[in-house]
This record gives structure tokens, sequence and C-alpha cells, in this order.
């Protein structure tokens, strides 16, 4: 790195390595501004006028003035550039230009010209509009306030102004020349491109420009002059960007560019020709025409243009250069190749440790690392440069301190004999360099994770499997990718952010994420059986297997001493915790395994004594009860083994426990034996039998239901008619079928049976599974409903029309092991079809949606004052989450930073009691209230209130829990007297006291470790956030699902609810409003309710409507149906249907056609007098009258009564769910409790309620719709992104509109879509691009301004000033 | 000689009370005859054969050395005399709840663990003053 200036004392610190400095270069990229060239622009930048439309001469050199020019830079690598003298790696090239002959449009600015041309006058080039319109605009135009899009939407209305303006206003107010239509040249397929208007056949096209005057240039939005959008000198661009290769033979090869470009000089020279006779003088240039078409497609090929001038040949233009996912600005700008990578098959290895990756012996000889030569690695580097590339610790390059470079395929013995401190040898990879390793798709951060490299033989790229689930990977063909970072500075950061270590938790909900998986499961649910003794050999064996027999082990006291010595295999798992006293690692922790049968006892929980061994509980590093299986030991629990060793002991005790389980595991069952065979599916007598009976069962219960279908008996379900409330029987049935054989599967299949084993310990499997090889595979389902029908009222032909019996309607009765039936066999692929086609959609459709998340939210980064800000500075929240709490360390449910239960148990445990007295709950209240008035718990010390309220709630329920205790002992004690008081205080200790030690231990954890999960600032959490959100999408299965305990009520859910909730789409499929009552006790009150906003039509309540003709007059009458509006409890009577049909609009009757007879009864006189046409206009109002809507809200489709029971009161209490919009109406309805009143469409909601609502309700409804799916994301993120949709004031979307309304830079919305139109805006406007963001910093090639970028370090260089010791200097004077 | 912390004549009364679940372990339900204790205990039962009403006699140590001296917790071999050899069975195992066996008159409850085999043991509280949270019990059954 370049010394810095005051160099001569720098030169004194000896560094042992030179600190990195970041070369900034002369001058450094602070802003840059888009603009147009005017023509005299572009001829001055170039070094070469171009005219000829031709490359090479017969010799094979470059024509000069042809457009291979070259001076305008090396066309190959054999050829110096003329103007610079640079060889093809230095030149960049030069600019040519290109002068037409007529002037033309750029397409890419066609609808700017048309737009400046539509307000001008094109006599006086004046703007159209009156002097005092003209400086109202410009005010408004030049204020501060208003940011570009506001200034467009300005612009907008001033052209539509002036195309408004009358024939009469049309005229010019300054000189009076009357202005013609303007308009693009018409669509059709043969007209010209171009715009046509008063002045359109002149050839001097360009006066009105000119002439216009710069303040009208401002009300237009234009940054420069008019005429720079109107090309006459086009630029050539440089040779290097449009290469030319030479093809065998005489062709060459050239770019599109090029050929399009010398189309452009041979149609600009045969108008030159046209122009030069003089007969065409006034005539229509068709030579302007081909030139205009060909320059359009210079620039846009895709533009549209006339049929006969279409190429045979479609070029490529520039903006098809920028554009789409291989275009410049994804393909090349963002996203870069880089060296030293590599890329092969993975494949696992559990004897590596978790951070470890087995690189292939082949890679670790190509990839190198530059070591810079120091005493300490002389000697290896000296035996590495001897070795040379092709021998393996060798190396494959040497550099000397003074920059010269030497390969090492020669003369080695010399360069290692003259090897010295300061050289730069690239030797290849040993063990124990950092690799960064990544698997695509890259879906969160986890997906890139730093490894330590292990050189080994073969062609794999080997992992431990416990990694396979930050990747998502697996070894069916997988390929990964590794990078080496070639600095000391990168490796340190790399292994600091991004090591496997520091990324066991996925910041998505703080979730272990790397965990142990699959066989792992397997033998660890095996070893700790209850019935697994090992004598000691066996034992002794185990121990070593988990350490290599390396480790020391203390082997236990035997768990059976007599008759023979026995241990099981739970020692060998507390071994594995703990393998010798001087692992200082006291475990505590309970997990309710899958098979814990919730037995009570006693009316209190049986725990450890389940039956089942179902209740793990490590007790200071023992296993004392439990079968361990995927809830402890898997991912995705936040209480499991390795979440609490990482939470208690740090990353190193977890993945060291990670890395014995994984040997222990793969080396017990290498020789245990596992494997699955055809008598591990066939069903036992029994089991057959069981089987056939359950389903016979259920096919007599559908029977059953159709026959009473048929009959019209069937009792609806609410809100269904009969054939939907059919449906939902029947499949309720047969899932319960499939269930019950389930059930019955894991009942009678003896405990070896290895699908068993691994559905037991969730290695693998569900009981769903093996219940659909052993008994029955069960109901099919397309679309969410059973088998539909493709053909006439059947699914297939086997069957008879209209049947709806189990069997043809996709129900599979055999299972995998008996096989299925043709008709079965074609129902289950229906089935499976189904599920490829949705997976292969959704991961197109999610991974737009993360690319637009990340577009979105990249940017946000945590500033040192805690908010959030934007690149540029915008503060999005003032709190990160409320807290500032890392979501990656939470380890509490529901995002809480701790789980107290567990954290007061360990406090328990490991500070025995002894002899210490227990405190009464008096003491302990003080004792708590003293420690959290202290300085570290007030908002000032870091917490905030939200914690102290939930620590303070535990404790207090610990009190109240401690003092029931004693009085149910105290009871006795008054009893027994004195005496026995002392053995009973002390058992009451036993059970649920707490000693002043230890109620001060579990105070300090909370407290210290609260403090340090932090979130450190610069932390990138947009770009969390986006991926925590849109990583879950790509898991998400099924559309659609049934509204919490409604039947018929199907709310959009997945990943169409995320998608409509992040675009902030005005209309979504499924709104439904929830409105709770006022008086929500009583059922008839909420149908009431629901009378009122269930929209009842005419039809609905008439008994009758009848045409009346007597030879009087003649009248519709309608009669209501009384009854049934009592019975519906709908306030219903003539006067309000009356005024029902007054305020339809479509009828036009009038208060004196509707006559009220009685309650019940109205008579319509019809509207026409005219006798002939009367008899008409009657049927006309009887066909129109039943659909008049005479009570509720329009918008409401239906009204559901949703019933809730209330666990403690026992009481039912209910609320209405609204299908359909119209949350203000629903809320004006009388007995709706409007103030809790909402809705699931948020645009709505911000209309209705503001802003702050729409942003708690868009946080809400992803919170809702991750759950239903069964996934927890950390309610941090989905706040962050409501903030971000939210915080200009009105809800944007995640889309290319909204986000080019959140304040974002041209060069980071030009990568993300519409590349071209926005760069056309940006010169037009002049926008200013000050490179902040995440994009805008990658595209320049600079460090960006987050995270460890966020701030520069200011290393002092020069030594400092040597201070004199000695009298002051006031004093020696 | 050192002295139990426990010691009484249980009989068997159920073998398995939930169901059998395991091939070589059973648990065993059995009642004390002096101190109207209640215990399950899970049992080796490939190695020492129990059933139903037997009667066996249980005593609970927390330690092996027939003087008494206390426990080291490290597994010296057994070829010296202890307490065991007037057992037939011997476990050994941590004490790891006392709790309230709620309910009927302030019944007191301790769990122990042998190595994953499970003990326990219901009764009056004033049986359990002697023993601690995470103390080191010995098992030592014979039958009677």
């Amino acid at each position: 790195m370049a010394a810095p200036a005051n160099g001569d004392q720098a030169q004194n610190i000896q560094y042992t390595k030179e600190p990195f400095i970041e070369d900034v270069g002369p001058r450094r990229l602070k802003r840059m501004q888009f603009a147009t060239l005017s023509a005299s622009e572009i001829s001055k930048l170039a070094e070469v006028q171009v005219w000829k439309g031709s490359y090479y001469d017969p010799n094979r050199k470059p024509i000069e003035g042809g457009l291979l020019d070259p001076r305008m830079g090396p066309a190959n690598k054999i050829s110096v550039c003329a103007t610079c003298h640079g060889s093809f790696a230095e030149c960049p090239g030069h600019f040519g230009y290109l002068k037409l002959a007529l002037p033309v449009y750029n397409v890419g600015y066609l609808s700017n010209i048309l737009d400046i041309l539509k307000c001008i006058c094109k006599k006086c080039s004046h703007i159209l509009l009156g002097e005092g319109e003209r400086q109202m605009f410009l005010k408004n135009m030049r204020r501060f306030k208003f940011d570009a899009l506001k200034k467009t939407d300005l612009m907008k209305k001033i052209v539509k102004k002036c195309t408004n303006l009358t024939p009469r206003t049309m005229k010019c107010s300054r000189c009076g020349y009357i202005n013609g239509k303007v308009k693009k040249a018409g669509s059709g397929p043969n007209s010209v491109l171009g715009i046509i208007h008063d002045h359109s056949k002149l050839i001097d096209g360009l006066e009105e420009y000119k002439s216009a005057i710069s303040h009208d240039c401002e009300l237009l939005y234009l940054a420069d002059r008019p005429e720079k959008l109107i090309m006459s000198n086009i630029a050539v661009p440089p040779i290097p960007i449009r290469p030319s290769g030479i093809a065998d033979g005489d062709r060459s090869n050239e770019n599109d560019i090029t050929e399009q470009l010398k189309k452009i000089i041979q149609s600009n020279a045969s108008l030159q020709q046209e122009l030069s006779e003089a007969s065409s003088a006034g005539k229509h240039l068709l030579g302007w025409d081909q030139l205009q078409v060909d320059v359009a497609q210079y620039i846009n090929s895709d533009v549209r243009v006339p049929f006969s001038m279409q190429a045979t040949k479609r070029l490529g233009g520039f903006v098809q250069r920028l554009n789409g996912k291989q275009g410049r600005f994804r393909g090349n700008l963002s996203g870069k190749r880089v060296e030293y990578t590599g890329r092969t098959v993975i494949s696992p290895d559990p004897n590596l440790k978790i951070t470890e990756v087995a690189i292939p012996i082949h890679m670790a000889r190509i990839l190198t690392y530059p070591e810079q030569v120091s005493r300490h690695n002389i000697e290896k580097l000296r035996q590495c440069v001897s070795n040379g590339p092709d021998k393996y610790p060798g190396a494959r390059m040497l550099r000397h301190a003074d920059g010269s470079q030497w390969s090492l395929k020669f003369s080695r013995k010399r360069r290692a004999d003259e090897l010295k401190y300061g050289d730069i040898v690239e030797r290849h990879l040993e063990d124990g360099d950092i690799i960064l390793f990544n698997r695509q798709p890259s879906l969160h951060r986890m997906s890139i994770m730093c490894h330590r490299a292990r050189i080994m033989p073969w062609r794999t790229l080997r992992f431990n499997e416990s990694v396979c689930n930050p990747y998502n990977a697996d070894f069916d063909g997988d390929e990964m990718n590794m990078h080496v970072p070639q600095t000391e500075e990168a490796r340190t950061e790399a292994v600091l952010l991004m090591g496997v270590q520091n990324n066991l938790c996925t910041p998505k909900n703080g979730e272990i994420l790397v965990a142990s998986t699959q066989d792992f499961l397997t033998s660890s649910f095996l070893i700790t059986r209850k019935d697994t003794f090992y004598d000691r050999a066996a034992f002794s064996l185990m121990c070593s297997y988990m350490g290599d027999g390396m480790d020391h082990v203390d082997l236990p006291t035997p768990t059976v001493i007599k008759p023979v010595e026995l241990w099981t295999g739970k020692q060998l798992f507390s071994i594995l915790v703990r393998p010798n006293a001087n692992v200082r690692v006291y475990l505590n922790l309970t997990v309710r395994e899958k098979n814990y049968t919730k037995l009570l006892a006693n009316g209190r929980e049986i725990e450890a004594m389940c039956p089942n061994d179902g209740f793990v509980y490590f007790h200071n590093s023992e296993l004392v009860s439990g079968q361990l299986g995927k809830a402890t030991l898997g991912n995705g629990n936040k209480d499991g083994l390795f979440s609490v060793l990482l939470r208690d002991y740090k990353a190193h005790a977890a993945a060291s426990c990670m890395n014995r389980l994984a040997k222990l595991s793969a080396r017990w069952i290498g020789n245990h034996g596992f494997s699955i065979g055809i008598d591990d599916v066939q069903p036992s007598e029994k089991l057959h039998q069981q089987k056939q009976e359950t389903i016979l069962e259920g096919y007599n219960k559908c029977d059953e239901k159709i026959k009473l279908y048929n009959e019209g008996s069937l009792p609806p379900e609410p809100g269904c008619d009969a054939a939907q409330s059919l449906e939902a029987r029947i499949t309720h049935i047969l899932n319960g079928i499939r269930d019950a054989t389930g059930k019955l599967c894991m009942q009678e299949l003896h405990w070896r049976n290895s699908p068993l084993i691994m559905s037991q310990c969730g290695s693998k499997g569900s009981p769903i599974n093996i219940s659909q090889m052993i008994a029955c595979v069960g109901q099919q389902s397309v679309g969410g409903r059973r088998a539909p029908n493709g053909f006439i009222d059947r699914s297939l032909p086997h069957f008879l029309r209209k049947q709806k019996t189990p069997g043809a309607k996709g129900f599979v009765a055999n299972s995998f092991y008996s096989g299925l039936s043709a008709t079965e066999f074609f129902f289950h692929t229906m089935g499976g079809r189904e599920g490829l086609v949705d997976t292969a959609v959704k991961t197109a459709e999610t991974g737009y949606m993360s690319r637009r998340l990340i577009k979105s939210m990249e940017d946000l980064s945590l500033h040192y004052d805690d908010t959030v800000r934007n690149a540029s500075g915008c503060i999005v929240q003032f709190r990160y989450g409320d807290d500032s709490m890392d979501p990656a360390n939470m380890e509490g449910k529901n995002g809480a930073p701790l789980n107290f239960e567990r954290l007061f148990l360990k406090a328990k445990v490991t500070c025995p009691a002894g002899e210490n007295e227990t405190l009464s709950p008096e003491k302990v209240a003080e004792i708590v209230e003293n420690r959290l008035s202290q300085q570290d718990m007030t908002s000032e010390g870091g917490c905030s209130v939200e914690f102290q309220t939930s620590l303070k709630c535990f404790l207090d329920e610990y009190v109240t829990a401690l003092k029931k205790a004693r009085e149910g002992f105290g009871l006795i004690e008054s009893l027994a007297g004195m005496e026995n008081s002392d053995t009973l205080e002390k058992i009451v200790l036993h059970i649920s006291g707490v000693t002043a030690r230890q109620l001060e231990v579990f105070l300090d954890t909370c407290i210290s470790r609260y403090l340090s999960k932090k979130i450190e600032a610069g932390t990138a959490v947009g770009a969390i956030g986006a991926q925590s959100i849109g990583e879950p999408g790509t898991q998400m299965t099924l559309k659609t699902f049934h509204f919490a305990g409604v039947a018929s009520m199907n709310i959009t859910l997945g990943v169409p609810r995320i998608k409509e909730i992040i675009n902030a789409a005005k209309k979504i499929s499924t709104p439904i409003i929830t409105a709770p009552l006022e008086c929500d006790n009583n059922v008839n009150v909420a149908r009431m309710v629901k009378g009122r906003i269930e929209k009842t039509s005419l039809g609905q309540v008439a008994k009758s409507i009848k045409i009346v003709m007597t030879n009087r007059s003649a009248s519709i009458v309608v009669t209501l149906d009384m009854d049934m509006i009592q019975d519906a409890q709908l306030s219903i009577d003539a006067n309000v249907v009356q005024e029902a049909i007054l305020k339809t609009p479509r009828i036009k009757l009038k208060r004196e056609h509707i006559r009220v007879l009685d309650a019940k009864k109205l008579e319509i006189l019809p509207l026409e007098a005219d006798r002939s046409k009367i008899h008409f206009n009657l049927h006309y109002l009887k066909s129109l009258l039943p659909t008049i809507i005479v009570k509720g809200i329009k918008t409401a489709e239906r009204a559901v009564i949703n019933k809730e029971e209330d666990k403690r009161t026992q009481m039912n209490k209910y609320k209405l769910l609204v299908e359909g919009e119209g949350l203000l109406a629903v809320m004006g309805t009388e007995g709706v409790d409007g103030h809790n009143i909402k809705s699931n469409h948020i645009i709505e909601m911000r209309m209705i309620f503001g802003i702050e609502v729409a942003r708690r309700c868009i946080s809400d409804e992803i919170e809702y719709t991750m759950k239903s799916h069964g996934m927890s994301i950390d309610k941090r993120h989905m706040m962050l992104l409501a903030d971000v949709m939210t915080y200009m004031g009105e809800v944007l979307g995640i889309t290319r509109f909204g986000i080019s309304k959140m304040d974002k830079s041209i060069l980071m919305l030009a990568s993300f879509e519409r590349t071209s139109d926005l760069l056309f805006n940006a010169s037009i406007t002049g926008k200013v691009d000050n490179i902040e963001g995440v994009t805008e910093s990658i595209i320049m090639g600079m460090p960006m301004q987050i995270g460890t970028g966020m701030l520069k370090v200011r290393q002092r260089v020069d030594v400092p000033m040597k201070l004199s010791y000695g009298p002051d200097p006031i004093l020696r004077n | 000689m050192a002295e139990f912390l426990f010691e009484d004549i249980f009989k068997i009364e159920r073998l398995n009370p939930d169901g059998k679940k395991f091939d070589k372990v059973t648990r065993i339900e059995a009642k004390s005859e002096k101190f109207d204790m209640f215990m399950h205990l899970d049992i080796n039962t490939e190695i020492y054969p129990m059933k139903e009403r037997e009667k066996f006699s249980m005593a609970l140590s927390s330690t092996l050395n027939e003087d008494g001296t206390p426990d080291t917790g490290y597994y010296t071999q057994p070829n010296r005399k202890t307490l065991a050899d007037n057992y037939e069975y011997v476990m050994q195992g941590k004490l790891f709840r006392i709790s309230e066996g709620s309910g009927h008159g302030g019944r007191a409850e301790i769990d122990a663990s042998f190595g994953g085999l499970l003990m326990m043991l219901r009764g009056d509280p004033s049986h359990f003053k002697k023993y601690e949270l995470d103390q080191r019990l010995f098992l030592l059954i014979r039958k009677v």
C-alpha cells in the first residue's frame, strides 16, 4: 500500500505486517450525475470521425475512418491503439463520432420529446401557458421540499394542462401562432417512427428547441437543453466494448453494435444522396425514415418499426446490453466473476469437525493463498517453493518485495534457496486455511459460511452432515462452491463474521440451525434407549469413538454394579456432554420429546417418569431420563441440547459436542447396522385385519352420508350448501381413516422396525409415511379437493356417474406394499403431478419475491444511536424492533430475550443449596425489588420496559407459588409441632425454596445476558430481515387454509398471501373483516347483527313477486315472507323495502310509484304510462326487483358467526367474520364493537385508520400467515418490513413502483428493473447519485457503508511527538 | 458399619403399570411394609428377573464403603468388601428431584435416576430428611 505523506517518520515503525490501508487512488468517487451530450460535445470527445461503413482493407488492416479505425482502440490482442499506443489490456478505447445528414429522434427520449412539443409553441418556442400560470408552476417546481417524484408529477400536470387547451387558447399567448395537434406517429404496422406536428416535415426541426428559454426547461423538468434529446451526431463507442474477432479465412466476426453502426452509415449515405438531388426538395424523404429506424434500433432493438423496414436479423442494441438478468447491471456490475474459486460435488463425512471442509487435493494444488515469508514459516514455504506447482504442498508463484513475479514452474531450487523474509509465496492450500463455502440458492446469510480447509484425497468437497441444514444441501449430486480469501484481513473478517461456529443460530428466529440430522438422531435415539446396556469393553470402546480415542474420559461408576457391571447408553451421553472433570460444562435442560405422553399423576405431570421415556432431563450434564430425539438434538428448537450449550457455554462447547456426537453416532451405527427391507413394511395379520376394519367402517360412514345427501336430509354445515357439506364430511371421515391407520401402525409395529424408529426419533418420515407404506395410502387431493371430474359427472369412466364413494373420488385404500389398483394409481399420479407443478411454480415466484424484498431493504443498517436508517440517512425505525435486541440471540418463545424458567432451574441446580438458609417469600420479593432498581436495569442502562416487566412477572409468579407450597406444608406443621418443622423446612427448600445466592446468580445472569444480547451497530438489519421473510417463503406448501374454527371460510395463505401483503395489493382475493360484537355472549344478538351486515336481496325475503293486471291498472305486488324474516331476525318490512327500491338508481321509480299496502305487502306501479309498453315494463321490473338489495352492506359477500370458547370462564364468545370489503360500513353497523374491529385488507385499514394502523396490520398479517404454516419468524423482521412499507407516509408495495418511491438512488433502481427507462429519465432530469447505498457501492467498486465498512478507522501512522520531560516551560523562563 | 439412608421390604404389586415398553427393563410398582412407601422402579430384568407378588428388601445408601466413608465419585474396582456383598442387585445413580407428592396429606416424593433407570419413591416427608439434591445413591436389592 502507498506510504503516507510524511513517510520518513512512518518508516521508523516496525510492523509485523503492513496494516491494510484502503487505496483510494488519486481521487475518490463521491457522486455521479447523469446528463445528456450535445452534438458538439460528442464531436469534441471523439478522436476520429467515422464515415466509412467498412471494416478491413484487403490486407486485413482496419480502414481509417472506418468502424474499426485503430484510433478508437485496439481491436484484438495483437494490435495497438493508434491514439495512446496502449495494448489491448491497457487501452480503454476512445470514442469516434458519426455525423448524421439530418437529425433524428433518440428513441429513449421519444415520449419526453412528445411531451415537450405538446407544451411549447412551434413558432416562438415559448410554453403554451399564460404568464400567471407559468409563474405559479415555476414556483412550485422550484420548491425545495419537492423531490424528484413530485416534480415528475407536476410536470405531468403541466403537460396535461397544455394538451387540454381548447382550440381557442391553442393560440400562443406571445406570438399568436395557432398551434396544431401534436401526436405520436400512428401505431399501425407501417407507420413511421416519430412525432407528427406542425413542423415535423421541415428539415430544420431543431429550431424550436434551440430557442426554448431556460425557465421553460425548468418547468418541463429538463436539466439541460432540449435539443440534446435529438441526435445529430452519434458517438461511436470504443472498439474494446465491441470487439472484432477474426474468423477463419477472410471473414471477421463483428459485434452487433458495429454491424448496426454500419447500417446507420449506409442509410446516412443514401439520405445524403437524396438530399443532394435537388428534385427531392419538399418531397417526403424516405431515407430519413430509414435512418431514424436504424438509429432507433441501434439504441433499442426492441423498438417497434415499420414492417417494411424490419431487419432480417435482429441485432442487440444498447438497451439490450443493459437490461435483464444477464445484462450489464445485474450480470456484470452487481455480481462479478471472481478468481480463487472451486466447485464440485459434495459428500458427507462425519469425521470432520463441523467447522471443517475437506478440499480435494486436486483443488488444493490449483487454489493458492499468498503467504508472506517470515521467520516462522520460512522453512515450510521453502519446501513449498521447491515442490513447485504440481507436487502437493507446493506453490505456484513467488512475488518479491519489489513487485517482481516469478512462476515456480522452473528453477525452483534456486528460488527456494534465495527465499527471504518479506517475499510472498502463493502456496497451495493447506490444512487450516480459511475457505468460504456456498451453495445456491443463497437464500439467507448462512448459505455462505466460512470453514477451515482439510486437504483430502479423492474428488469431492466433504463436510459434516450437521451443516447440511443451513446450506439446505443433500448428497444426491449437489454441487457447492468455495472461495479462498486472499488477504489476512479478509480471512479474519470471514472467520469472525461468517464462521460456522458464529452462525450456529439463524437470525430468522434464534433457533439453532446447525444441529444433528438423520443418522445422528437415529443412533442417539437407539443408544439412549432405556434397555441398552453395555459391558466394560463395549462401553469403553464407545467412549473412544467420540474423541478418536485421544480425549481423556472419566469412566463413570456403572449403573448396575451387581450381578454384573453394566453401563447404560444414557451414561454414554453424560460423557459426551462432559467427557472429564476438567470440562466445566454443567448442562441443565428439560425437553419433551415427540413420544412424551402427558400423563397426570395426582394432578401433576409425571415428567421424568413417562412410561415412553419421552421426557429428556439433563441434570448437571448427566442425562437423567429421556430418549434423545429430534426435539433435543435437532434443529428448530430453542431449548434443545445444542441451543442450551450455545447459550450457556458459547459456540465452542456446542460445536465440540456436535463433533463428538457426529463421530460417535456414525461409528456406532456403522457397527450396529441400520437398514430397511421388505419385511419392515409387511403388515402383520392383526394389523391387516384392523386396517380393513377401519377402512370398512369409514366407508360405511361415507355411504351413510351419501345416502342422507341423496335423500336431501343432510344437515348443512354453517355457510355451506348441501354438496359442499357432504364433501367436507366425507373428507373429514377419510382423513380420519388415514390417521387411524397411521396410529395403528405406530402401535402394532415392533420397536426394532426401522421406519418406526426413524419416525419416532424424527430423523425422517412421519406416521403417515409409514401408514402409506404398510396400511393405506389415503385420500389423493388435487387443489385441496378430492379428485375432480375429468369426465362427465365422474372422475374416471370406471365409475358410475355422480358416484361419490371414496373410491370413485380418489381414495386409495391400498398401501404401497400391497400395490395400487389401476384407478388408484391414476389418482395418485394426479396428486403427485400437482405437487411437482406447485414446487416448480413456487421456486420462481418466491425467488422474485426475495429479490424484491432484498432490493427494498438492502441498505438499511443499524447506527450507533440505535436507529435504523437507509443509505441516505433517513430514519426508518427509531429503535430496532423497539428494544434493539439481536433476533439471532433470542432464547425465549415468541422472540423474548430470555427463557426465565430454564435459567432459574439452572441457577438452582448449579448453586446447590447446601446448608444455606432458604428465603421467605417476603425476603425474595425484597431482594428482587432491590436488584431491579439498580442502574443496569433502568432504561438508561439499556433494559427495555418490556424486559423489566417480564422479569418481574416471572418472579412474582414464583413468589406466589412459593407461598402456596409453604402453606401446603404449613398446615401439617401446626399439627406436628415444632420438632418436625426443621425437616419440613428442608423439604420445602428442596421442593421450591431458593437461597439468597441462587437468587442473586439468577438475577445477575438474566441481566448481564440480556445486556449482551444487544444488536451491534452496523448490522445490515434490512438484508437480514428480507432474507428472514424471503427464505421461509420457499418452504410454504399449499395455497389456502380453512379459517380457524369456521369450515367453508377459506382465506388465502401461503406464498400468494405474502405476495398480496408485500405488493400492498389494492384488491386482495379474500378480504375478511373480523368484527367483535358489543354483546358477545349471545348467539341471537350475533345473528341479528349478522342479518344487518349480510346483504339480503328482495328475492330472498319475498314470498312472491307477482304481476297483477286488472282492467283499471297494472302493477307488481310484492309479498314479503314475514315468517322467514322473523326467523332470520331481520328487521325488514314493506317500508324498508320501499326505501331500498328508491335508493336503487337503476330503477327510476319515484316515491309515488310505490305504495305500501301493509307491513308485508307493497304494490309497484310501472313508470310507463304508455299502454303499449306497459307490459314490457312490468316484466322488466319483475326481473329486476329480486336483485334489489333491501338490507345489508353491498360489498360484504357474507358474514359468518364464529364461536370461540373462552377456556377460563367456559363461556362462548361470538364474533362475526365478514367476507368482503366495506370496513367502514361494518364498523358503523349497530351492535358491532367498532373499536376492536379489524380487517386483513391493508389498504382499507390505511384508508380508514391511517398509516400507523396499516403498519401494524402489515406485520400482524405476515406473522399470521407465517404462523399458519408453522413457521416462526422474529417479530422484529416483520416490524422492519412494515416500517419500510410505511415510512414514507403511505403504504408502498415492494414492487418496482413502490421501491422507486422509497428515496433510492438511480443506480440501485436501474439494477432492479426497467433499467433503460430509468437511465434515460435520469439523464433528462439530470439526477445526481451520491453512491451511498449497497448496490451503488458495488457497482462503483467501493466499500459499502454497512457493517464493518460503516466507519473508517483512522490509524495514526506517524510517530507520536516525543514529549520532553522537564520543568514546566513557564517555570523555566 | 455404615448406616443406610433407607431400608425396607417391598412387595411387588404390578409389573409395567403402563404396559410393556422395553425388552430388558421392567418397571415395577411396589409398596413397602414398614413405612408404607410407594415405589416405581425400573429394573434390568434380563439379568435380575422379578415377578409379581415377590418380596424384596431394598436399601438406599450414599456409599458402598463398609466404614461409611463418603463415595468419591470415582469408580474403584470391586475387589474388596463392600456393602454390596450382602445384596444381589446393586445400582448406582443420582437423586435429581425432591418434590411434594401432592394430594393426600402432604406426602413427599423423591426421584432418582440410575443411568436412566428411574425410581420414584413416595411417602411421608419425615423419611426424606436425609436426602440431598444431587446426591449419589446406591440402590441395593435382595429377594427375601
